[in-house]
């Protein structure tokens, strides 16, 4: 085969050197090494002040013709909502495509899909969006119609109580959901109902929600005075704040960057396993962690090193064990939610409703291992650095990649070179390290442990764990009555 | 519609460097294409835009080349090809892409299955190495605990993908309807558990020696490379590589319904749910595209036909949905809705009905047309920023349609479509041969639409679960 090859490629100019290779015969036990690393490249990005006082970031990208667009504010629904009406972001943020003064929802609809494109508003914790992706001949004509819908929302009753029931209708599908069940009971548990974190939009609140809380909540929270402007793609940077200043003139400057001052977390709880009942479920849905440090934490780059080797990635830790080795799950991992505020560190995953006990057995095995139980081996601590440190070019591949690398300096506060200093950050981590920040931030006398699953099948085997009592608790994370 | 690698096409593919300029000049991914000796055909593309590369191997197998008793292999096969080969331990696949800041996965349906990898570019040569290895010498490190291992984690895949998921089960008793027991189609790509459970060390290689064989393989190869030395290298690991058997595939005409079949399925669910679904036609047949326009003038903007009535102007359905889902030989154009509280199911199938009768009638708008198809070249540029993405879709063209630049002809067609061919795939598609199945709470079958008329589907003639 290796002959007939070689005798084709002769004829062939450009596999001169594969048939050079093909007379070495190939040993395939050698790793081929990799050739020369890139350098990095961080796009570069200018920064401005509109007239209105937000901030506006552009970073030009001429490839293709496209343009990735964002209005991001500062300090979301944890900020803004009050706890009694709690979903008033996301809803004002979905009454913003319900019509203008001058265009109804389906007049803006059908504009934006003449235009191929459509306006998406998001609510978070911390933040909110509004953001657009467009061909660059369509970014003014679209910006005008984002900016209609920011400036001019008619709030028309008939779409808030619209709105107002599929929002109910997806409340109760996620009642099913173990999943959504586990999402609500696992920050509940961690931050209680005091915090914004541990609240939750609920039927209750989403009924409460009058036209006027929507029109308060919109004046209140889209201002330029906590907003980035961001514009990536095939634009100058002149042209884009020249847009930008035009389409935007009419927003009135006001409202402040918020403080973040969150409430005092409750007191640590010994471990306990928190566990909802779900007849019949196949699987255990697994939320096990503690309140977490902020994104500003001195520790943040030990702790990426450190949650890579715990669960970050396929071959981590936890999933190595409970889903290659024991065959328990589908996947299992963990993550540090960072923000502004103490997010929760959390390690998880689906289990099959027979192994539960096995599993939470295996669990704690892995955060017992990652405190000391279990050495970090250099091969772990090199494969980690390289795996966060390699990753970065692939992020600044598209228009919205590099859209969220910009937000993200703005919204965190970070430097201007964050990107060229993070590789000599990861590689000054050491093993010391890793286990410092385990241990300080996964606390395991006090751990969150919460199961949604099949009570009848998996209490007796959880509790001859000994790992911890069991508390059961209903699908809002209360503690049930009558057990 | 399978590729017979040629050594006259190999060769003059080499000389030709196959660049695409449709009616926009922004409708193009330059790539070269050609043919190993072995079968392989190999894809390459240049894009400089970020130091990273895309590998995808690709092969012309799936769930419906598997056989009733063995469903689910094809999948479960894709998760042994994680487990290491021949020169490769297990783990360092693993190593060599996510450990190196880059990621690798696999997936299967019911016609190919592919495995990807994208990394830093300076690691091409290893990330060739090991598709290589694996296409090559899978066979040499296999045993029945590695396969025990993956059948595991698959049956936990099905739960949490299927069974533990409300609605999960809705995909397979549409197929199981739509498509005779005989049809390859008529079984979902996880399959069942019983049929996990069936699979033996044998079948695993008997299915590797026939179907991953590198005539029924396509290498696509997108980012940051030098295309020279990527040939050398394909050379160099894939040139050894011995071909396999002819293969048989199952010839599959798409399929007609005399008449609708009513189904009512008690789940773990809230809400009931209702499922129209029509057979169409698969990626072979034309009509696909008008009947992808179909799904985007009757549901997905508010002003699509069945958001606008049921949603909006209504108020009945929280959601729906219409869509055409085309695999290679076969299709199905389905509408779901999810109703809002006090709207049953029988009135929403009436309502759903009255709006798609009104299509057949009048067929769209011009309007409705051009809004439908105005993001497209939207969503071709924004695809182009995603390497593995255009390998993706170098490699179906291949696969599927015997030109990795089919994506040209199929955004042409795309845009060619008129008001007259949707209003005719309505008529010719959406008839009375159609599957209605209402998915209802548990003891709630009374809220099926149309009760009386409709079967209940019972875990009898479903999966069943396996024993623990």
């Amino acid at each position: 085969m290796t002959k007939t090859l070689t005798a084709l490629c002769t004829a062939c100019v450009a596999l001169a050197i594969a048939s050079l290779a093909a007379q070495a015969p190939l040993d395939r036990t050698k790793i081929p090494s990799p050739g020369k690393p890139a350098v990095l490249r961080v796009p570069a990005w200018t920064t401005s002040t509109l007239a209105n006082g937000a901030d506006l970031m552009v970073s030009e990208k001429h490839d293709l013709p496209l343009v990735s667009f964002s209005i991001t504010f500062l300090g979301g629904a944890d900020q803004f909502e009050p706890p009694d009406r709690r979903g008033v972001g996301l809803l004002t943020a979905s009454m913003l495509s319900e019509g203008t003064r001058s265009r109804d929802g389906e007049a803006l609809s059908n504009a934006l899909q003449l235009l191929g494109t459509s306006v998406q508003t998001t609510m978070g914790g911390e933040s909110g969006t509004m953001t657009f992706q467009s061909t660059s001949a369509k970014l003014g004509a679209t910006l005008d119609i984002l900016a209609d819908m920011l400036l001019n929302p008619a709030f028309p009753p008939a779409g808030l109580e619209r709105l107002r029931a599929q929002r109910l209708v997806q409340l109760n599908q996620a009642k099913a959901q173990s999943g959504a069940i586990a999402a609500r009971v696992f920050p509940r548990i961690l931050y209680g109902s005091a915090h914004p974190f541990g609240q939750a939009t609920t039927e209750e609140s989403v009924k409460a929600i009058t036209r006027d809380d929507i029109v308060a909540f919109h004046q209140a929270y889209f201002r330029p005075g906590r907003a980035l402007v961001t514009v990536v793609g095939d634009v100058s940077a002149p042209a884009a704040k020249a847009e930008v200043e035009r389409a935007l003139a009419k927003w009135p400057a006001g409202g402040d960057k918020p403080a973040f001052t969150y409430p005092a977390l409750p007191a640590r709880r010994p471990s306990t396993i928190y566990l909802v009942d779900k007849p019949g479920a196949a699987q255990s849905t697994f939320s096990i962690g503690n309140p977490g440090p902020p994104r500003n934490t001195p520790d943040y780059y030990a702790l990426q090193v450190m949650n890579v080797i715990l669960g970050g990635q396929f071959q981590s830790r936890l999933n190595a064990n409970i889903r290659e080795e024991k065959g328990y799950s589908y996947g299992v991992n963990s993550s540090f939610a960072y923000g502004k505020g103490p997010g929760p560190f959390r390690a998880g995953g689906d289990i099959v409703t027979a192994k539960s006990d096995l599993a939470l057995i295996e669990f704690m095995k892995e955060l017992r291992g990652i405190e000391g139980s279990r050495p970090i081996t250099d091969e772990e601590l090199t494969t980690a650095k390289d795996a966060l440190t390699q990753r970065l070019p692939g992020t600044f591949g598209s228009v919205a990649g590099i859209n969220t690398a910009l937000t993200t300096v703005w919204t965190q506060g970070l430097p201007a070179d964050y990107y060229q200093q993070y590789g000599a950050h990861i590689a000054a981590i050491t093993k010391d390290d890793v286990l410092r920040v385990a241990r300080k931030y996964i606390d395991l006398d006090h751990l969150a442990i919460v199961i949604v699953g099949d009570r009848a099948t998996i209490e007796g085997p959880l509790k001859a764990t000994g790992i911890a009592p069991i508390a059961i608790t209903d699908i809002e994370g209360n503690p049930q009555t009558g057990q | 519609m399978r590729i017979q690698p040629k050594r006259t096409a190999w060769l003059a593919c080499l000389a030709l460097v196959c660049t695409a300029a449709v009616q926009s000049d922004t409708i193009k991914i330059p790539f070269t294409t050609y043919t190993l000796p072995n079968g392989l055909t190999v894809i390459l593309s240049v894009d400089h835009t970020t130091p990273t590369v895309a590998v995808e191997a690709w092969y012309h197998v799936g769930s419906k080349n598997e056989i009733p008793g063995r469903t689910g292999f094809a999948h479960l096969f894709e998760h042994v090809m994680f487990t290491g080969s021949g020169h490769v331990p297990y783990g360092l696949h693993d190593k060599l892409t996510e450990g190196i800041g880059g990621s690798n996965n696999g997936t299967t349906s019911n016609d190919r299955t592919m495995y990807f990898e994208t990394v830093p570019s300076n690691y091409l040569e290893a990330e060739l190495w090991l598709e290589s290895d694996r296409m090559g010498y899978l066979l040499d490190t296999l045993d029945v605990a590695k396969l025990n291992a993956q059948r595991d984690i698959v049956k936990n895949e099905r739960r949490q993908s299927v069974d533990n998921q409300p609605y999960g089960r809705a995909g397979e008793i549409l197929s199981r309807a739509i498509y005779p027991p005989s049809n390859p189609y008529s079984w979902d790509v996880i399959g069942s558990m019983e049929d996990l459970s069936a699979a033996s060390e044998g079948d695993v290689k008997n299915f590797f020696r026939l179907y991953y064989a590198p005539n029924n393989a396509f290498l696509s190869v997108v980012g940051d490379i030098d295309p020279v030395q990527a040939k050398a290298w394909i050379e160099t690991y894939f040139g050894g590589l011995p071909r396999g058997k002819a293969i048989t595939r199952p010839s599959v005409a798409p399929v007609t319904l005399q008449d609708e079949q009513r189904l009512v399925f008690e789940d773990r669910v809230q809400i009931p749910r209702l499922y129209v679904e029509w057979p169409t036609v698969g990626e072979r047949s034309d009509d696909r595209f008008a009947l992808q326009l179909l799904g985007a003038i009757l549901s997905g903007p508010r002003t699509a036909r069945l958001t606008k009535a049921l949603i909006y102007d209504q108020q009945a359905a929280a959601s729906v949905s219409a869509r055409q889902g085309s695999n290679e030989d076969v299709g199905e154009f389905g509408i779901t809705v999810t109703p809002r509280p006090g709207h049953s199911l029988t009135d929403l199938e009436q309502a759903a009905d009255a709006i798609v009768e009104k299509m057949k009638a009048d067929g769209p708008t011009a309007e409705e047309l051009q809004k439908a198809t105005a993001g497209e070249e939207l969503r071709f540029i924004s695809g182009l920023q995603s390497e593995l993405g255009k390998a993706s879709r170098l490699a179906d063209g291949a696969g599927f349609h015997g030109d990795p630049g089919y994506f040209r002809t199929e955004y042409q067609k795309s845009l060619a479509v008129t008001a007259a061919d949707v209003k005719r795939v309505a008529n010719q598609y959406l008839t009375h041969g159609r599957v209605v199945l209402s998915v209802v709470p548990i003891g709630k079958v009374d809220q099926a639409s149309k009760p009386a008329e409709s079967k209940r589907v019972t875990d009898g003639n479903a999966p069943r679960p396996e024993a623990q």
